[in-house]
């Protein structure tokens, strides 16, 4: 990569970075390029990537004129701007609703029906006549944080509230786990800019 | 008229985020720079994903997903750079393959040519870059069914028939893994309409924000094996015997944690003397 694009990214990650100190025109300046880079990206990959070689090549080049229904089918969402055509624009709005209403559905099936089937786990192991202490913990953890969830009584009887109160305790230390794990993905994120800093724009030997 | 002094604890509170700001530099820059060798051993999940692409049969063609971009690279990066370096080494063909991040396959591909030139592989012949391709989950089931008629050219502009990587591979009986390397909820794809439906290999690279949610796949047995993040990343360069980028990160990363951790402990002191002060 040649060096000026390094010293460019070098200047624009300080300019970020100097939000830590304050609010500044430094940062908002990069901020703003950061954006409009990202726009204009958008706009040119949508053309030369999706458009052109997918749309525009196969039906102006490769005689598949068909493909000129996508477009017409395409437009029919604007016409929700026309009081008197908006009926035309509900019919491929429902139509994609409905595809994406299916491929939920198919999907929920064969991504969640194994968790359900995986949280049976033997307590006692039948082979190793002893106490199996994850599966343990994980049935416990099942049936609290499920009870924690569990509406459609009141939580009055002793033997609910205290497995919705371990529920809950369950819940928190799930909660900081996620927690620390962004943490850790924050900080190797913010690692790879000093990395960058040092090893490409600096050039100190790594 | 003088503008009006910011309160005193306000002037406190933002010496402390600075001090902070601060200390943490120095511990990134001082560990990045000093080195000291880290060596993580390999967690079950880690190792797992590796016994798994050992496991492929050779003719079978790998697909890296790349769903992250540069906002997620510090993560992805040194996962992707791992896994590609050991299907360099097993001798797998694996094909690039974008469809949730655009610039995924070009930013993959720039580490696999590195890799490349260190294993004398070549384009064409031991990998390629599909691309980025549109149609999300539609084109997700597509692509199990007809590999050549969804991927007609590579991400050059190729003819994927004319790339003998691409020689006999026509469907998802052709391919070993799918493995998805990502900054974002994109696994759910693979397992509703490859894994679910016809029993594909997935390995999974999420950055470590995402890695809670995915051990219930793991569980269920609908991933193969798992990095978790940064550290996943490491784990792996450990197995495979080198000392890359993720490796010279985790030292920083750990010293970084245990600043963390010091920094909240101090913090719950402060917070509870103050308390009994006020009280």
């Amino acid at each position: 990569m040649p060096y000026y694009i390094i010293v460019i990214g070098a200047v624009a990650t300080l300019g970020i970075y100097s939000i830590l100190y304050r609010e500044n025109a430094v940062f908002r300046l990069f901020e703003h390029i950061f954006i409009g880079l990202g726009a204009g990206y958008g706009f040119y990959f949508t053309i030369t990537s999706v458009l052109d070689p997918q749309w525009w090549t196969p039906m102006v080049k490769e005689g598949k004129w068909y493909w000129v229904v996508a477009m017409l089918v395409g437009a029919m969402f604007y016409l929700i701007y026309n009081r008197r055509l908006v009926w035309m624009s509900r019919l491929v709005m429902v139509a994609l609703m409905g595809l994406f209403a299916g491929l939920t559905f198919k999907g929920f099936i064969t991504a969640y029906v194994p968790w359900i089937l995986a949280s049976f786990k033997p307590i006692v192991l039948a082979r190793k006549p002893y106490i199996h202490i994850t599966n343990l913990l994980s049935f416990v953890t099942l049936i609290s944080v499920m009870s924690y969830f569990f509406f459609s009584v009141e939580q009055r009887a002793r033997v609910l509230r205290g497995s919705a109160q371990l529920g809950r305790w369950m819940a928190m230390v799930a909660f900081g786990a996620i927690f620390g794990s962004a943490v850790m993905g924050r900080m190797s994120l913010f690692i790879d800019r000093v990395a960058f800093l040092l090893f490409d724009f600096l050039r100190l030997a790594k | 008229m003088t503008p009006e002094a910011p309160p005193a604890q306000d002037t406190r509170d933002a010496r402390a985020r600075y001090t902070i700001f601060a200390v943490l530099w120095v511990t990134v820059l001082a560990t990045l720079l000093w080195r000291p060798a880290t060596t993580l051993a390999p967690s079950p999940p880690t190792r797992s994903l590796y016994d798994a692409i050992e496991a492929i049969p050779r003719e079978k063609l790998v697909i890296i997903s790349a769903s992250w971009d540069v906002g997620t690279r510090g993560e992805n990066g040194p996962q992707t750079a791992a896994i590609i370096e050991h299907l360099f080494r097993t001798g797998h063909k694996f094909a690039i393959f974008g469809w949730v991040a655009p610039p995924g396959p070009l930013l993959v591909e720039m580490i696999a040519r590195d890799l490349a030139r260190k294993y004398h592989k070549r384009y064409g012949v031991d990998w390629v870059n599909w691309g980025f391709k549109t149609g999300t989950d539609a084109m997700i089931m597509g692509l199990a069914k007809n590999i050549p008629a969804i991927i007609r050219q590579d991400m050059h502009g190729t003819p994927i028939t004319k790339l003998p990587a691409m020689k006999g591979v026509k469907d998802h009986r052709d391919v070993g893994m799918v493995i998805e390397i990502t900054g974002s909820g994109t696994l759910l794809s693979w397992i509703q309409f490859w894994q679910g439906v016809y029993g594909t290999n997935i390995g999974y690279c999420p950055t470590g924000v995402m890695v809670p949610d995915a051990f219930p796949f793991l569980d269920a047995k609908q991933i193969r094996g798992l990095l978790k993040g940064l550290a996943g990343a490491a784990e792996y360069e450990n197995l495979l015997r080198t000392h890359g980028d993720a490796s010279v990160r985790m030292t920083a990363q750990s010293a970084s944690h245990l600043v963390i951790i010091l920094l909240i402990i101090l913090g719950n002191i402060a917070f509870f003397r103050r308390g009994k002060r006020q009280a």
